[in-house]
């Protein structure tokens, strides 16, 4: 299990009058969510609002709970459970968003991104749709976990020259959203987590104007609720033309059993689902 | 409210009025605002939003394209004396006199992030690819005569299947399709490697967006790559060889 230090900062940026981005943290549940909002009127604003209202809910109920509907569980054998889960719960909120936008004409036409990290005993899962960025910091270095789903990252896959010469307002064109369609098809990893790990996830606002190197540079000096607003400060600095939001989190430790015999075998049986979590915490 | 005159040869033919939060479609269907009776010009070619306080002009996948001063457009925001050439037929837009604009700022609207219809994305940047969009002016036919090839989608995540191949302790090869793969002793994992030393779970490959990631989980053998020990987890090369005890695998790409 990995015990998590973590802040997060929403910042409405200098250009904008309203934040249409939203984030959720909770360390307990392991659960980690930036959404960031499109769409005329206040449609942004309450798609966001959402997706980041709807995983968590949908992410703390039972298994058990869950209503088993083709819809919700319609996903390939190569992930685990859990991934499962996360990519329900954004199925879910896809189809929220996606509801609301057709019933309520001024919310018509709405979306958002969505970017989250949801932790397990062992590993954490990173999902995403649209822009908004996650990234690993491991070992000194950063790595980018999201897939990023706008027209210039898709068409410099195919042929970087010409990707080049695509205009600047198709790096804001998304392929991919939440509430757009009446589906949605996120991307998703699993990776083990190592003391000293951190993860960040970011809207465009942040990533527009600060490089990965220097958000690495910032996450390697600074703790995560510095580290949030000095990033947010940096995007601001340099012209806040988007809302802002990060979230910063560190993994302080990890906490495994490592010695003693009876340990091993609980963890071994915990492992092949032997016996109920109950008696192991 | 603004204005938009069709014309032909230079010749006015109507004059629109457009509302401040409505539209207009234009094409050749009857049902269309403004109509333009021409083979070149598609059932339903193009429209005009308000929003925001400007006006959007909207290419709706026509065959033969929209052009704005002389440059195929797929969204462009109207200003103030522009010229929409749709066939041979023109529409100029022009605000009425006295009339509040938007202001400069408004132009940075078209940063705002939205979203494409991915089924109609690919042939929109192709249209706007240099090769056709910069020689202007195009006749209609022209256009229509020289497709583009469709880009072929980009896989899920981008990445080619890395595959593992027995070395040692095992035959055959081990596609990685799982996001997390997990190896080790006990007999829960994707892949079960037998060995005293060898952990319940050894060790986990993930697939990330920039490739596969080999990491260390617990036991007493750790896993090598290329003979350094993993002491937590490394990005993993094309060909580079994985022990974990006596087993050994080669990691390769699907061809």
């Amino acid at each position: 299990m990995a015990i998590i230090e973590s802040a997060g900062i929403t910042d409405v940026g200098r250009k904008r009058k309203v934040n249409e981005d939203s984030l959720f943290l909770d360390d307990k549940m392991g659960l980690y969510i930036v959404a960031d909002g499109m769409g005329g009127h206040r449609g942004g604003e309450f798609a966001s609002k959402i997706v980041v209202d709807t995983i968590p809910e949908y992410m703390s109920q039972k298994n058990d709970s869950i209503p088993n509907s083709e819809a919700l569980h319609n996903y390939p054998e190569s992930i685990s459970e859990e991934s499962k889960k996360l990519l329900e719960a954004i199925t879910c909120a896809n189809e929220k968003v996606y509801r609301n936008s057709k019933e309520k004409q001024e919310l018509s036409g709405m979306g958002s991104t969505v970017s989250a990290i949801c932790f397990t005993d062992d590993t954490f899962i990173a999902g995403n749709v649209g822009d908004s960025h996650i990234y690993l910091v491991h070992d000194s270095g950063i790595e980018l976990l999201s897939v990023i789903h706008n027209v210039i990252t898709e068409q410099t896959a195919i042929d970087p020259e010409r990707a080049k010469r695509l205009g600047k307002r198709f790096k804001h064109m998304l392929t991919r959203a939440v509430g757009v369609e009446a589906s949605v098809n996120a991307d998703i990893s699993e990776s083990q987590f190592f003391k000293n790990d951190q993860l960040i996830l970011c809207s465009d606002g942040l990533s527009d104007k600060v490089s990965s190197e220097e958000i690495l540079d910032v996450a390697m000096r600074e703790s995560p609720g510095k580290a949030c607003q000095t990033l947010v400060n940096m995007a601001n600095d340099r012209g806040g033309d988007d809302n802002v939001t990060v979230i910063v989190l560190k993994i302080i430790s990890v906490e495994t059993a490592k010695s003693g015999v009876v340990s091993k075998l609980l963890q071994f049986f915990k492992y092949i689902g032997f016996l109920p979590k109950k008696i192991l915490n | 409210m603004p204005i938009l005159t069709l014309k032909f040869k230079n010749k006015a033919i109507k004059e629109y009025r457009l509302e401040h939060g409505s539209n207009m479609t234009i094409g050749r269907r009857s049902t269309n605002d403004i109509v333009i009776e021409n083979l070149a010009v598609s059932g339903l070619h193009a429209k005009v939003d308000s929003m925001d306080g400007g006006f959007l002009l909207t290419d709706l996948q026509s065959k033969n394209g929209t052009f704005v001063n002389e440059k195929l457009v797929t969204s462009h925001w109207l200003k103030e004396g522009e010229t929409v050439m749709i066939g041979k037929h023109t529409v100029t837009f022009s605000y009425a006199k006295d009339e509040l604009r938007p202001q400069e700022a408004d132009d940075n609207a078209t940063d705002a992030t939205m979203v494409m219809d991915t089924t109609s994305y690919r042939d929109m940047v192709a249209k706007s690819s240099p090769e056709q969009a910069a020689p202007a002016p195009k006749t209609p036919s022209q256009v229509s005569q020289a497709p583009q090839p469709q880009p072929q989608p980009p896989s899920q995540g981008g990445n080619a299947i890395g595959v593992l191949t027995y070395l040692a302790g095992g035959t055959g090869d081990i596609e990685l399709t799982n996001k997390i793969v997990k190896l080790g002793k006990n007999k829960a994992n994707d892949i079960v490697i037998s060995g005293f030393m060898v952990g319940q779970t050894a060790a986990a490959i993930s697939n990330r967006p920039n490739g596969y990631h080999i990491g260390y989980v617990g036991g007493m053998a750790k896993p090598k790559v290329n003979g350094e020990t993993v002491k937590e987890s490394v990005l993993l090369k094309e060909f580079d060889v994985i022990e974990i005890g006596s087993t050994k695998f080669q990691f390769m790409y699907q061809a």
